[in-house]
C-alpha cells in the first residue's frame, strides 16, 4: 500500500495488551508530514505502550502501524530494517550509552550504517551536536551531563541518520522550565524549518501548548483515543468535560482530599 | 572533467589550468551519494593546486546531514587547502543550517585526543595518593563495622534480625545443592588420588584419614568460602551497588540511617553464622564422597568409620571452624564494601561485583596461608 505523501504515519485499529490486560483497543489516528503530533493522557493511559507499539518494540495484539507506506507490524528482515531507519527515537531517560562520550554516541549510527569517510562523519556529528546546542559537550561522558543536556544529546543521536520522523518520549519531563522551553523550541525549529515530523509523548501542558500542532488524548477507561484536535480547541470546546478539565488543570474534587 | 551520474547525484567537477575550479552538484546529497562521490572529489581537487573553488549546490534537490557535512568540508578548504572556497545556490533552509556550522565551530568542538603524558614521579605520586585514600576509606569501613556490630547484634531497636534471616536464607539453604555436589566430588577426587599413591605403600586404609584431615583443616573451609565469594559476595556487591545507583543509599542517609549498620551488619552477621554451618556440611559431604570410594575399594563400613573418627582431634575442628568464621567475615565485608564503593555508569555494578569476588578470593588465600603458618608455629 502506498501512503498519501502527506501522511507519513498511520495507526489503524491498533490493540495492545500485556497478557490478559488490554491497554489500548482499536486506536486509530494519522500524523501529517511536518507536524508536531502530541500523544497525551494521564499516567497509566497507555501513552508509552502506544509509542512502543508504534516504533516496533512491542508487537500489538492486532492492528497496523503504517510508516512511510509500509506496515511496521508485519514487516520483516530487510524491509523492517529499512523502515527502522526512517525514524529516530528519543527515550525518556535519554538512553545514551554510558561507556561512550557524547560525540561517540551521536556518531555511532553513522559508523554502523554509512560508509562516509572519517572527516565527514566527524563533521556531520559535530554539526548535529551544535544544532542541539551541545557543540562543546562532545568530549563529555553522559554521566557528566545534566538531564536536559542528556535529552538534547539523545535527540542529536536520534537525528544522526536524518530520519524524517522523530518519536520523543517525555522530552521535557523532569526538567526546569528554561531547559524544558529550550527543548520545546528545538522541536519546533526542527519541525517547522526542516520539515521533520514529530510524535511526542508527554503530559506536560506548557510543552503541549508550545509545540503541538495536533494532539491525541488517550483515556485509561476508554482504552483508546478520547479526543483529537488542536490543544486550544480541546481546552475550550472538547465535548468530554474530563478532557476540558485536563487542559485547564482542574483537579477532580475528592480525588485525594474529600471536599469540605 | 565531467563525472557520470551516480545514483541520483550528478557531480560535475571543472578544473581549469589557471587554478580555478567549479563543482556542481545536482540531485540528492545523502549518505550514500556523498560516499560515492567522495573519492572522485578527492582525486580531482586534492592535488590540483587551486586558487579558487566554487561549489554550486543550486541543483541539489535533497540534502541530509551527510550532504551538509560534505559542503562544510569543501567550504573549510579541507580538499583545497590553498584555495578560496565559496558555496552558492543553497536553498534558504539549507543555507541557514550550512551557515550555522563554521570552521571555527569545527576547530572548537573537535573531540580532543585523550593521550596525556604523565611523568613517572607524577604517576607514582598519584598511585600512592590513590592507595592511601583507599586504605583510609577501608579503615573507616572496618571502624564503622566494629562500632556498629554490638548495636547490630544486641540493640533491640537497631538489630535487624529479620533482614539477617532473609540474607541467611538466600545465601545459606539456597547454596546447599551446589555445596553438596562440589564437596561430594571433592571427596571422590581426594579419595581416588590418595588411594592410588597409598596403595604403593600398602596403606590404602589411610585414605580415610587423608580425607578427614584435608577436608576439616583446609579444603572444607576453603572451597566453601570460594563458593560463597562467587555466589554471595558478588550478590551483596550487586545488590548494594544497585541501591547506590538508584539513590536508595542517599535516601537511607537522609532518614538518618547509616548504611553500614542498616545494610552491612546484617549481611556480616549472616555470613559469620552461615559460613561455619555450610563448611561443616561441606566437610560431611566430602567425607561421604570419600567413604563411597573406600566402600568401592572393598573396605568395610565400620573400619572406615573407625579410621575417620580416629584421624581427627578437637583442635582440628577448631581450626576449621575459625577459618570458616574469618572467611565468612571476609566474603561478607568485601562484598558490602565493594557495593558501597560503586560508581555511576552502566558498567559500575559489574565492576563492583568483579572486584568483590577477586578481592575476596585473594584475601581468603592470604588468610588461609596465615592460618597454616600460625598452626605450624603453635604445634612446633
Amino acid at each position: 500500500m502506498n501512503a498519501p505523501p502527506d501522511i507519513p504515519i498511520s495507526v489503524k485499529d491498533l490493540t495492545v495488551s500485556y497478557g490478559e490486560n488490554v491497554i489500548l483497543q482499536n486506536v486509530n489516528f494519522q500524523v501529517r508530514r511536518g507536524e508536531v503530533f502530541v500523544v497525551l493522557g494521564v499516567s497509566g493511559s497507555g501513552k508509552s505502550t502506544l509509542l512502543k507499539a508504534m516504533i516496533g518494540l512491542y508487537p500489538p495484539q492486532s492492528g497496523e502501524v503504517w510508516i512511510e507506506g509500509a506496515n511496521l507490524v508485519t514487516a520483516e528482515g530487510e524491509e523492517r530494517l529499512g523502515l527502522l531507519r526512517k525514524f529516530g527515537v528519543m527515550y525518556q531517560s535519554g538512553a545514551l550509552f554510558g561507556s561512550m562520550t557524547v560525540f561517540e554516541n551521536v556518531r555511532l549510527p553513522l559508523d554502523e550504517f554509512t560508509d562516509l569517510s572519517e572527516p565527514l562523519k566527524e563533521l556531520a556529528t559535530l554539526a548535529r551536536l551544535k544544532l542541539v546546542g551541545l557543540g562543546a559537550a562532545g568530549d563529555k561522558m553522559p554521566s557528566e551531563l545534566s538531564g536536559g543536556m542528556q535529552k538534547r544529546a539523545a535527540i542529536a543521536r536520534a537525528m544522526a541518520l536524518d530520519p524524517g520522523i522523530l518519536f520523543l518520549d517525555e522530552p521535557s519531563s523532569g526538567l526546569d522550565p528554561i531547559t524544558s522551553s529550550g527543548i520545546d523550541l528545538l522541536i519546533v525549529e526542527l519541525a517547522h524549518h526542516f520539515g521533520m515530523t514529530f510524535v511526542v509523548v508527554t503530559h506536560e501542558l506548557p510543552s503541549i501548548y508550545s509545540i503541538a500542532d495536533r494532539v491525541v488524548m488517550l483515556g485509561s477507561s476508554a482504552k483508546g483515543v478520547i479526543a483529537e484536535g488542536k490543544p486550544a480547541e480541546l481546552r475550550d470546546n472538547a465535548a468530554d468535560p474530563w478532557v476540558r478539565r485536563f487542559f485547564n488543570r482542574e483537579p477532580e474534587l475528592g480525588y485525594f482530599i474529600q471536599p469540605t | 572533467m565531467k563525472a557520470a551520474a551516480q545514483n541520483e547525484l550528478e557531480t560535475d567537477v571543472q578544473v581549469r589550468p589557471d587554478g580555478h575550479a567549479r563543482v556542481v552538484f545536482r540531485g540528492r546529497l545523502d549518505a550514500q551519494t556523498v560516499t560515492e562521490c567522495w573519492s572522485q572529489l578527492e582525486q580531482s581537487l586534492l592535488d590540483a593546486k587551486l586558487q579558487t573553488l566554487q561549489v554550486d549546490a543550486g541543483g541539489v534537490s535533497f540534502c541530509d546531514g551527510s550532504g551538509l557535512a560534505l559542503l562544510c568540508h569543501l567550504n573549510m578548504g579541507r580538499m583545497t587547502p590553498e584555495a578560496t572556497v565559496s558555496v552558492v545556490g543553497l536553498e534558504a533552509g539549507l543555507e541557514k543550517l550550512f551557515r550555522g556550522f563554521t570552521a571555527e565551530d569545527y576547530e572548537a568542538f573537535r573531540p580532543k585526543p585523550l593521550m596525556k603524558s604523565v611523568s613517572f614521579p607524577e604517576m607514582l605520586g598519584g598511585a600512592v595518593r590513590h592507595w592511601t585514600k583507599n586504605l583510609h576509606e577501608e579503615m573507616d569501613f572496618v571502624g564503622a563495622i566494629m562500632a556498629g556490630l554490638p548495636a547490630g547484634l544486641f540493640h533491640p531497636k537497631r538489630s535487624r534480625w529479620a533482614e539477617t534471616l532473609r540474607v541467611f536464607e538466600l545465601a545459606g539453604p539456597n547454596a546447599v545443592p551446589i555445596v553438596s555436589l562440589m564437596s561430594l566430588l571433592l571427596g571422590f577426587i581426594i579419595a581416588f588420588e590418595s588411594a592410588r599413591r597409598l596403595a604403593e605403600f600398602g596403606a590404602q586404609l589411610y585414605v580415610a584419614n587423608t580425607i578427614m584431615v584435608v577436608m576439616v583443616r583446609d579444603m572444607g573451609p576453603l572451597m566453601t568460602a570460594i563458593l560463597l565469594a562467587g555466589r554471595t559476595g558478588s550478590a551483596f556487591a550487586a545488590e548494594i551497588g544497585t541501591m547506590k545507583i538508584n539513590e536508595e543509599l542517599d535516601a537511607l542517609q537522609t532518614f538518618g540511617l547509616d548504611p553500614v549498620p542498616y545494610l552491612v551488619i546484617p549481611r556480616i552477621v549472616a555470613g559469620v553464622f552461615l559460613t561455619p554451618l555450610l563448611t561443616f556440611y561441606s566437610i560431611l559431604m566430602g567425607v561421604v564422597g570419600g567413604a563411597i570410594v573406600m566402600l568401592g575399594l572393598g573396605f568395610a563400613f565400620p573400619l572406615i568409620l573407625h579410621q575417620l573418627a580416629s584421624s581427627i582431634q578437637l583442635h582440628d575442628l577448631g581450626a576449621g571452624a575459625s577459618k570458616a568464621v574469618v572467611f565468612g567475615v571476609i566474603v561478607s565485608a568485601v562484598g558490602c564494601w565493594q557495593g558501597l564503593r560503586t560508581q555511576q555508569g552502566p558498567s559500575a555494578v559489574g565492576l563492583s561485583t568483579t572486584r568483590a569476588v577477586v578481592t575476596s578470593l585473594l584475601l581468603i588465600i592470604v588468610a588461609d596461608a596465615c592460618f597454616s603458618a600460625i598452626s605450624y608455629v603453635l604445634k612446633s
